[in-house]
């Protein structure tokens, strides 16, 4: 699924939102790919992600190690990571191309980005994935604030309710914006969830 | 999921993570609205939930039908019997360098029904399908496990057993020729007034050159504005599939 596509916000909020997946394809190169996925997992330790995880372990901030990550890859394997910085996202992408892994890579982000980053490494890129939106009974969804922290969890696990207690929390005063966003981050398995981008977008509700 | 009443000390930790909203407390202790609750899962990880006395647990049928329908579906540590790839859909644009799944001259339309917060029920899913079906749309992805349910793709119905159920969120996907594009979108969004839940609608194409919304004059038309964000294929896989 595209559980990295339709999240939701201004240009400005996403400019620093990036989600790169690494995933061998079924039945065509996944055997065997797992060493090459250890290998690019080390690298992306290495540069500090701001999130990852994997469907087997869970992610960082609910406790899952990058041990355990890069030991309990499955038979179909997948890097799935989230970065904050285009830097960073550019030295991986560089990285992957340069060792020739052969596997699929996609990145999704604001597509100017995008584009900088492709430029950048000498990359035509394949394909592209666009959100058209969300469609049928909208007004039964949630606000637009919290809807922007809700959709960085494409499989939808984290729910709009936690999202308004913790909204409550930073505005109260009993949880600053960065603790909240690590709160906010801990239902997602995969490691998609941005909690800098998250932090930022509560830093609004904070005391004054 | 259930709750072990012997366990549960009725703090209510757990209620604000479910996403369907189906934990409530009764009588001083936790209880999981069967109807309401998808098996996402959430609530009985140890990791995100800190239930204090590890009172949250599957329930004994939950990987037999009907109710495996609702896991797999919205558990994304739960791999697809059929297809071995977690999730809900299939690899979409994700490995579409290999795979070659949407070629030039297609566009592959994905119906992400459910997405976001709100949850699909098979019938409401149905709607959609038996409206493409009608269009002509009849060949609904193969390794996409939602596929499987379909008592008949000829005409997008579902099976009486999978119209039982609800879910997180499940994907209507397919391919069309490029020429197909406009009338595609008109029946997707004619049918979008008919159902009671909402979906995230996705749109493939292959690229030329550098990544451009190269279909932007054509959405236009539709009253349809891609959003700035997108998930771009960086043509990195082997062996490379060009056509």
């Amino acid at each position: 699924m595209t559980h990295s596509l339709h999240r939701t916000g201004t240009p400005e909020n996403l400019k620093d939102d990036f989600v790169v997946l690494v995933t061998p394809a079924v039945g065509i190169n996944n055997k065997g790919s797992q060493d090459k996925l250890r290998e690019i997992l080390d690298f992306i330790f290495d540069l500090g992600p701001t999130n990852i995880g994997s469907y087997e372990t869970g992610t960082v901030f609910s406790g899952a190690t990058i041990e355990e990550i890069k030991e309990k890859l499955s038979e179909t394997p997948r890097v799935r990571v989230c970065f904050s910085s285009k830097e960073k996202v550019k030295k991986l992408v560089e990285f992957i191309k340069e060792r020739d892994f052969g596997l699929s890579v996609t990145v999704s982000g604001l597509v100017d980005e995008i584009k900088d980053i492709t430029q950048a490494v000498n990359i035509q890129p394949h394909s592209i994935n666009l959100s058209l939106g969300i469609h049928g009974k909208t007004e039964a969804l949630p606000s637009p604030e919290v809807l922007e922290f809700v959709t960085m969890c494409g499989h939808g696990m984290i729910s709009a309710s936690l999202v308004e207690r913790l909204i409550a929390d930073v505005k109260a005063g009993r949880r600053t914006p960065r603790q909240a966003a690590e709160e906010m981050a801990r239902p997602c398995v995969c490691g998609i969830f941005n909690p800098d981008r998250a932090a930022k977008l509560l830093q609004k509700y904070e005391r004054q | 999921m259930r709750i072990d009443e012997d366990k549960c000390i009725g703090c209510g930790v757990c209620m604000p993570y479910c996403p369907a909203g189906a934990i409530s407390i009764q009588n001083k202790k936790a209880h999981i609205d069967r109807d309401k609750c998808l098996e996402c899962g959430t609530c009985g990880r140890a990791r995100v939930v800190r239930c204090p006395r590890g009172a949250i647990h599957e329930d004994e049928d939950v990987y037999q039908r009907p109710r495996s329908i609702r896991k797999y579906f919205s558990d994304p540590m739960a791999y697809h019997v059929e297809t071995k790839v977690p999730g809900r859909g299939t690899e979409e644009v994700k490995t579409n360098d290999v795979t070659g799944r949407v070629k030039k001259g297609q566009f592959g339309i994905a119906i992400e029904m459910g997405r976001p917060c709100l949850g699909a029920s098979f019938v409401d899913i149905e709607k959609v399908t038996m409206a493409l079906a009608r269009e002509g749309i009849t060949r609904f992805e193969r390794d996409n496990p939602l596929t499987h349910l379909m008592a008949d793709p000829e005409k997008g119905i579902f099976t009486d057993e999978a119209k039982q159920c609800r879910v997180v969120s499940a994907i209507i996907e397919f391919t069309i020729p490029d020429e197909m594009l406009e009338r595609t979108l008109a029946t997707i969004k004619e049918v979008a007034q008919e159902i009671d839940t909402v979906f995230s609608l996705d749109l493939i194409s292959r690229l030329e050159n550098e990544p451009t919304i190269a279909v932007a004059p054509q959405l236009e038309v539709l009253g349809i504005t891609p959003r700035p964000n997108a998930k771009v294929n960086l043509g990195l896989g082997r062996p490379l599939k060009e056509d």
